[in-house]
């Protein structure tokens, strides 16, 4: 079945690839990028098909189990858009064109200097030739580094102000995942960039593990009733650890639940809660625009309360309340 | 350097020491005999760019009879002098997989930076490698790998080929348009030339140097001495990487955007036949003894066995991302053998 889909997503990506995206590198005078546009369609058709099965699996589960009925979905339709920006890569592929010739550079410099990149598989050769331990070694080590971004982000002032985007939501689903500022998703990529330069990049020999992961942080903010149980709670993000990490009581310094994926560094660096609640979401102190506006509002929203926070050092920190 | 088979034997050890003996020493006896059979007959060796791994296929029965992992991203290959290794670059993995060409079995990796394109010199005294992430052309002494002389010519280096006297190398600039000579005794650039939008594969040939240019639709002749562009010939949209077959008789070109392979007479540059691949993304080939081509297929994980004659041709599932293919029916041809000059 997987390897069916694989194939099938190879053949569809290569249909867009060839008459679609090469014909309009070619017609603007980018053929560079031509190694790269098959990559990229790739991650595109995985991505639609990721949030086709996330939509599947989620929706009928918030119909069923929800935690709060909402009247107006006005905001969750914006979230929706994060989503597809991100999820089929348009978002990821714009980026990496706007910062290549950084990446070139940086990479480019350490390397002048005698530094090579390693790979996991280089540091601990005993994991060359099995790929699923090398990709959930790197699932884990990525996500202890998504961890401490994450709650580094919630220390800082002016990181929170544009993290609160993602906070903001009151109405909070298996859409909000990708809700970032744009800025705040940059600080991220450049964080994800430094690791990178440590450990290598993963192995993207399994897209559909990828998209597992990336379907459990979409699962883990859903506006769903549900644990995974004593175990699953503390091997798997479920919605009801995440939902204790967006609500109201732990928006800003001092928080909880901080993990993506995999609960264990919430549990190894002791900032874990399982408590068996369901608060409502939100951050009060957000700017109203980035609750409830539109894409460019919120984003707007999020510069300038990020602005306000950066121009007053004096100001006492932001405690959760 | 590590040798994945050694890894291999220990697994296959380790098994038998939980079931009976003579159960246990079947995946061993079934592991030589199938290196026994590769090694006397033909592989077809295959770099998949995007799952990490290097298929080896029988020729004779068209199976792949093992798969290599290797770290991130193997695209393309070149021979050592002794024919005895195949060095086969990953890019983003930062290292050079080396692989027996007569077994297909793994023998190690070397850490270098960002190996996309490479070749040794027709000498072997220097391995040149284009790191296109970093924009480096790195030269590598052959008999240690160790750094020569970096340079930084332009833009996303491509592809690469040599006068047959090993003193120039002509290094493509995917992301610049330009063609690039580097002199190699004195370790300098000789000159740069604007040959046209995304230029990619590059061959001497008949005393000149074919480059194919990407970003438009025919194939750059260009004197070697002076950079100049002398004409263009024709080939069809997109044309990516050119192949001269090994009689000689044939140049091969295929083209990106037009998902098909031209062949062309090697002299007039007359386009004797175009081979569609719908959608399939065609790019390297290998040339058989019996003048099938052996076809990587981008887009559909494939191989494509295709006889020119009857312009048909049958396809073996690889991994994603097919790119570089070796044959190792070449490897009782003389002369040099490089992926270009088949």
């Amino acid at each position: 079945m997987l390897i069916f889909l694989d194939r099938l997503f190879n053949a569809l990506a290569g249909e867009i690839d060839q008459y679609l995206v090469l014909p309009l590198l070619y017609h603007f005078g980018w053929m560079q990028w031509e190694e790269l546009s098959f990559d990229w369609v790739l991650v595109c058709v995985y991505g639609m098909f990721a949030v086709i099965v996330t939509y599947a699996v989620c929706w009928p589960l918030e119909a069923l189990f929800p935690i709060e009925h909402w009247n107006d979905r006005k905001t969750v339709v914006t979230d929706a858009f994060y989503t597809v920006l991100n999820r089929v890569g348009l978002l990821p592929v714009v980026s990496f064109l706007l910062f290549y010739q950084v990446q070139v550079w940086v990479n480019g410099f350490v390397v002048a200097h005698g530094y090579i990149p390693p790979t996991l598989e280089t540091v601990v050769p005993a994991l060359l030739g099995h790929p699923i331990i090398t990709f959930f070694a790197y699932a884990l080590i990525l996500d202890c580094a998504d961890y401490w971004r994450h709650r580094l982000s919630h220390s800082w002032r002016g990181w929170y102000a544009l993290h609160a985007l993602h906070h903001a939501q009151r109405q909070m689903s298996f859409w909000s995942d990708d809700r970032n500022h744009l800025l705040d998703d940059l600080i991220a990529a450049i964080w994800f960039g430094v690791v990178g330069l440590a450990i290598g990049i993963p192995p993207l020999q399994f897209p559909l593990l990828f998209l597992f992961m990336r379907f459990v942080e979409s699962l883990s903010h859903a506006n769903i009733r549900m644990s995974f149980g004593w175990l699953g709670d503390r091997l798997l993000v479920s919605p009801r650890f995440h939902r204790l990490h967006h609500g109201l009581r732990a928006a800003g310094r001092h928080s909880c639940n901080y993990g993506a994926v995999f609960p264990i560094w919430d549990i190894v660096f002791r900032t874990a809660d399982f408590s068996a609640e369901y608060p409502p979401t939100g951050d009060r102190r957000a700017p109203e625009s980035m609750a409830s506006g539109g894409y460019f509002a919120q984003q707007l929203g999020g510069l300038r309360f990020f602005l306000d926070e950066i121009r007053a050092p004096s100001k006492k920190a932001h405690r959760g309340s | 350097m590590h040798t994945p088979m050694k890894l291999s034997r220990r697994a296959v050890l380790g098994r038998s020491l939980a079931i009976p003996l003579s159960l246990s020493l079947s995946p061993f006896m079934a592991l030589r005999s199938e290196i026994a059979n590769a090694a006397t007959s033909s592989l077809a060796i295959v770099m998949n760019s995007g799952e990490a791994s290097v298929s080896v296929i029988d020729m004779a029965t068209r199976k792949v009879v093992r798969t290599l992992p290797t770290l991130r991203e193997p695209s393309h290959w070149a021979l050592s002098q002794d024919r005895n290794k195949l060095y086969i670059a990953d890019a983003s993995g930062n290292a050079l997989f080396i692989v027996d060409p007569h077994t297909g079995t793994a023998l190690g990796h070397k850490v270098i930076a960002d190996p996309y394109q490479l070749g040794f010199t027709p000498d072997h005294r220097y391995l040149v490698v284009n790191a296109l992430r970093l924009d480096y052309v790195d030269v590598y002494h052959a008999e240690d790998l160790s750094l020569a002389k970096r340079f930084s010519p332009g833009s996303m280096p491509s592809h690469l080929d040599f006068s047959p006297d090993s003193r120039w190398s002509f290094n493509s600039m995917q992301g610049s348009g330009t063609l690039v000579s580097f002199d190699l005794t004195t370790m300098a650039i000789r000159w740069k030339s604007k040959v046209g939008s995304t230029p990619a594969g590059v061959l001497w040939h008949n005393g000149k140097v074919l480059v194919c240019v990407m970003g438009s639709d025919h194939v750059a002749e260009v004197d070697p001495v002076t950079g100049d562009v002398l004409r263009r010939v024709k080939t069809g949209v997109g044309p990516h990487n050119i192949f001269l077959s090994p009689d000689g008789s044939t140049l091969y070109v295929s083209n990106r955007i037009g998902g098909s392979l031209v062949a062309m007479d090697p002299t007039t540059f007359a386009i004797q036949r175009t081979y569609p691949f719908h959608a399939a993304g065609p790019d390297d080939i290998g040339i058989a003894p019996d003048g099938k081509l052996w076809v990587t297929l981008r887009f559909r994980e494939q191989v494509a066995v295709l006889d020119p004659k009857s312009g048909t041709y049958e396809t073996i599932d690889v991994g994603r991302s097919p790119h570089g293919i070796f044959l190792s029916s070449e490897l009782s041809r003389k002369g040099p053998i490089t992926a270009e000059a088949l």
